[in-house]
């Protein structure tokens, strides 16, 4: 079987909802992965955090939706907050896409529910 | 009523009526004696028939020989007058008693019976009667010739008319007194009879009295009076008999018809023959048609009986015939039941085989570095299946996790649990790579089921670029590992069956498989044989993979199910899996899969493998699967519009300079129409040294190089 990655949702605290991937986000399955952050959204809060501390594999598919989605957050005061150690494999691929101009990485996931809710995230998570 | 209270109220009533008896019986001895005087030859003196001696043997045998005072009191009376005084009377009643007395003892003696019907008999009252008179016949002639002065020489004479006249009187008087008591004792005659017999009783007095009268018709009284014999047996015969007797006897008496004028020795001679002739006529000829008559009977009684015995035995033959019948139909609605019920356990187990097959992998994935076998062997009993299971899992960082696993009881429910477990296990090891994490898991959803029931389960997990091997069981036979130069099962902590017990913890062992190694995980239907220990089957097992252990997977599991189990008799369930890790690959990579979106992985999973055996180290191989993906995901995204085709990916290493290519033989849609952003040239560009497309008439080529450093560090 192929179970490419494992997705989970939940309330992590107040108003900030905590989507986990663990495993690979590809062509196959950035879909799903989409629908689970989308449904997280749904719920209104002020913050999701998109948990890839166990994302093993992240291809183009993924960043351009995390670009679409980026781009819709901001019309609706939304904040989301990747978490990303600095180890990670998937690290470079963001790197490199300049991901982190339009959505904040963080290293930890304390970071990421605890850090500021400013909308200018530039530069927050460096390398 | 007994024989001998019988015997008593018979006696009282004799003794009521014995007096009475003695009178009866003197009486009609001395009317007999009146009579034979009556017809006595020469005055009173010589009579050719004396009746009083067969009366009083008559009364002997029917009454008893207990009546003899009667007899000699008559006799007595009778001879007083004509004797020549007290002594020579008494003389000659005495003989006259004695006789009598003799003859009946006689008769006893000679088992005498007083119904005259058989030959017998006949034979025993003529032979008696010539016997027995001889005592009377002796000493009344003595008496005579003592007191009456008879000449000696007339003695012989005298004795010889005494004689046939006592003999006389027995032959013709005694049967016709004993047929007396038969008219009570024999069935009673209807009317017809008794006229026919008038009629015959008269003829024999006509012809009787004719026949006296002329010498030409003398015996045609012998007919009639076996006619009378023929008819009635002794009750015709003897009244006949003695009808005929005494109207011949009269009439020599009187002198008449053939007896005129005849000497008296020709008289008595003439007489005696005739009566002798009707005597012995009638009683034989009745004793003969009464034993012919009780032997008709005797056959008709036996044929009744065997009448009798051969309805009861038909309708005892009906019976059982009947209860044959019930016995069959009885056993034959039991056949038609138990043949329902065998239908029945046939259909759960088809329903159970295949809810068992459908569960299980259809086909093995392909996983990378590893080679696996797989099979699944359902029990011939209807009862006996369900409930094994294996499974494959290609784990997300490019583990294999393998699962076997017994759902304990059989058929359809076993089948059904056996589907959740299976269906948890694989959500569970997504989630957690610890095998001890899983099986824990497994036990909290196992004890929560409405019905829990046991299951052991062994579920191990292996990198294959390793041969790393983390192996935690639940109560599962333990796996076995083997290569040509022998085999071992390797240790794995003791834990119970999942949701037996409330709480349970599970040890994981990590094992370093040796190159070349196979691994064999299997249920206890391998292993288990009615009649022999566990252990034994483990050692056989043992035995019998290391002498396979040079074949091939698919060959290797069918030695194995041909050497453990009867496949005509398998009593339980058996699955196995044979895994092998595989040698380490020296050539260039070539893999292809249809241009899906869900082959990515694989194709990634391969070339991950590929460059770890390589020893390609984990940096460079973090972005080459990028940059490799990107090439791939380009290919399903963009390269078949139409029809479905296939993606090749080929790598190979050269001292340090890796080079992929990745082709199709599709046609690519204009670069406006592509979706992605372009990001995925771009990471191309990024992560590889050079990036070279090329188009020609029957597909694209992407060509990627890069330098590598090889054996830097190791596969983690």
């Amino acid at each position: 079987m192929t179970a490419l990655a494992h997705i989970t949702s939940h309330e992590h605290s107040g108003r900030v909802r905590h989507v986990q991937v663990r495993g690979d986000i590809d062509l196959a399955n950035v879909g799903e992965v989409r629908q689970a952050i989308t449904s997280a959204l749904a719920d209104d809060p002020t913050r999701v955090i998109l948990d890839l501390r166990g994302t093993t594999y992240l291809d183009s598919a993924a960043i351009a939706m995390l670009f679409r989605l980026a781009q819709r957050l901001g019309h609706r005061r939304q904040d989301l907050a990747l978490v990303v150690p600095p180890r990670s494999p998937i690290r470079a691929v963001l790197e490199l896409t300049s991901l982190q101009t339009v959505i904040r990485l963080h290293d930890t996931l304390e970071e990421a529910s605890g850090g500021p809710t400013s909308a200018n995230p530039t530069g927050a998570g460096g390398a | 009523m007994t024989v001998t209270s019988r015997a008593a109220g018979w006696r009282r009533a004799i003794t009521g009526e014995r007096a009475r008896w003695l009178v009866v019986v003197a009486v009609a001895y001395y009317l007999g004696a009146r009579l034979g005087l009556l017809l006595s030859l020469v005055e009173e003196n010589v009579t050719p028939l004396w009746p009083p001696t067969g009366i009083a043997v008559a009364a002997f045998v029917i009454l008893g020989r207990r009546f003899w005072p009667a007899v000699a009191v008559a006799a007595f009376v009778v001879n007083l007058p004509v004797s020549e005084g007290l002594l020579p009377a008494l003389a000659t009643a005495a003989g006259n008693t004695l006789a009598p007395l003799v003859a009946a003892l006689l008769l006893e003696r000679l088992g005498f019976r007083r119904q005259l019907d058989r030959q017998r008999d006949a034979l025993a009252i003529v032979l008696v009667a010539i016997c027995s008179t001889v005592i009377s016949a002796t000493i009344g002639s003595l008496a005579l010739a003592w007191s009456a002065g008879i000449p000696a020489g007339q003695l012989p004479a005298t004795l010889a008319v005494w004689w046939t006249g006592d003999a006389m009187g027995i032959l013709m008087v005694t049967p016709f007194l004993l047929s007396v008591p038969l008219f009570r004792e024999l069935p009673s005659w209807p009317v017809r009879q008794w006229i026919e017999l008038s009629a015959i009783l008269l003829v024999v007095v006509v012809a009787s009295s004719w026949a006296a009268q002329s010498l030409q018709v003398i015996f045609l009284s012998l007919p009639v009076v076996g006619w009378a014999a023929w008819r009635f047996q002794l009750r015709g015969a003897a009244p006949a008999a003695l009808l005929a007797s005494v109207v011949t006897t009269f009439s020599a008496s009187r002198g008449l018809g053939i007896f005129r004028g005849r000497p008296l020795l020709d008289q008595m001679l003439a007489l005696h023959t005739f009566n002798a002739c009707i005597a012995l006529t009638s009683f034989v000829l009745a004793a003969l048609v009464s034993e012919r008559n009780s032997a008709t009977a005797a056959l008709q009684q036996a044929a009744a009986d065997l009448e009798a015995r051969v309805e009861v035995r038909t309708a005892e033959l009906s019976a059982l015939n009947e209860q044959l019948e019930t016995e069959i139909r009885e056993r034959f609605e039991a056949q038609e039941q138990l043949t329902q019920e065998e239908a029945r356990a046939k259909r759960e187990h088809d329903i159970a085989e295949t809810l068992q097959r459908s569960l299980l992998p259809p086909q093995l994935p392909v996983v990378p570095g590893i080679e696996v076998a797989a099979r699944y062997v359902p029990a011939t009993s209807d009862v006996q299946i369900g409930g094994d299971w294996y499974d494959v899992l290609q784990l997300p960082d490019g583990e294999v996790g393998l699962v076997i696993g017994d759902v304990a009881g059989h058929g359809v429910s076993a089948a059904a649990t056996m589907a959740q477990v299976r269906m948890a296990l694989r959500v569970y090891a997504l989630q957690n790579t610890s095998p001890s994490s899983v099986l824990h898991s497994v036990h909290g959803l196992v004890s929560q089921l409405p019905m829990p029931e046991m299951v052991t389960l062994l579920y191990a997990v292996l990198d294959p670029r390793t041969r790393r091997l983390r192996v935690a069981s639940a109560g599962h036979p333990p796996v076995l590992t083997f290569d040509a130069a022998g085999a071992h099962y390797l240790e794995v902590g003791l834990a119970p069956p999942v949701g037996v017990t409330a709480e349970a913890y599970y040890d994981e062992s990590t094992h370093l498989l040796q190159p070349g190694s196979t691994l064999l995980l299997y249920t206890d239907g391998l292993v288990e044989r009615r009649g022999t220990s566990i252990t034994h089957g483990l050692d056989r097992l043992r035995e019998a993979a290391a002498a396979v252990a040079a074949e091939d997977l698919e060959r290797l599991c069918d030695h194995l199910l041909a050497s453990m189990i009867e496949p005509s008799r398998v009593a339980d369930d058996v699955a196995l899996i044979a895994v092998r890790p595989q040698a380490v690959p020296s050539g260039p990579l070539l893999v292809t899969v249809p241009a899906e979106a869900r082959m990515l992985s694989q194709a990634r999973g391969s070339l991950r493998q590929w460059l770890r055996d390589a020893g390609v180290g984990a940096d460079d191989e973090t972005d080459i699967l990028v940059a490799c993906g990107e090439a791939c995901a380009n290919v399903v995204q963009h390269a078949y519009a139409t029809a479905p085709g296939d993606l090749v990916l080929e790598a190979r290493i050269d001292d340090d300079l890796l080079q992929m290519w990745v082709r199709d033989r599709g046609q690519w849609r204009v670069e406006s129409d592509r979706g992605g952003g372009g990001w995925g040239l771009k990471l191309m560009q990024a992560l590889a040294d050079t990036v070279d497309v090329r188009r020609t008439g029957d597909g694209t080529v992407v060509h990627l190089s890069r330098r590598v450093s090889i054996g830097a560090q190791d596969g983690g």
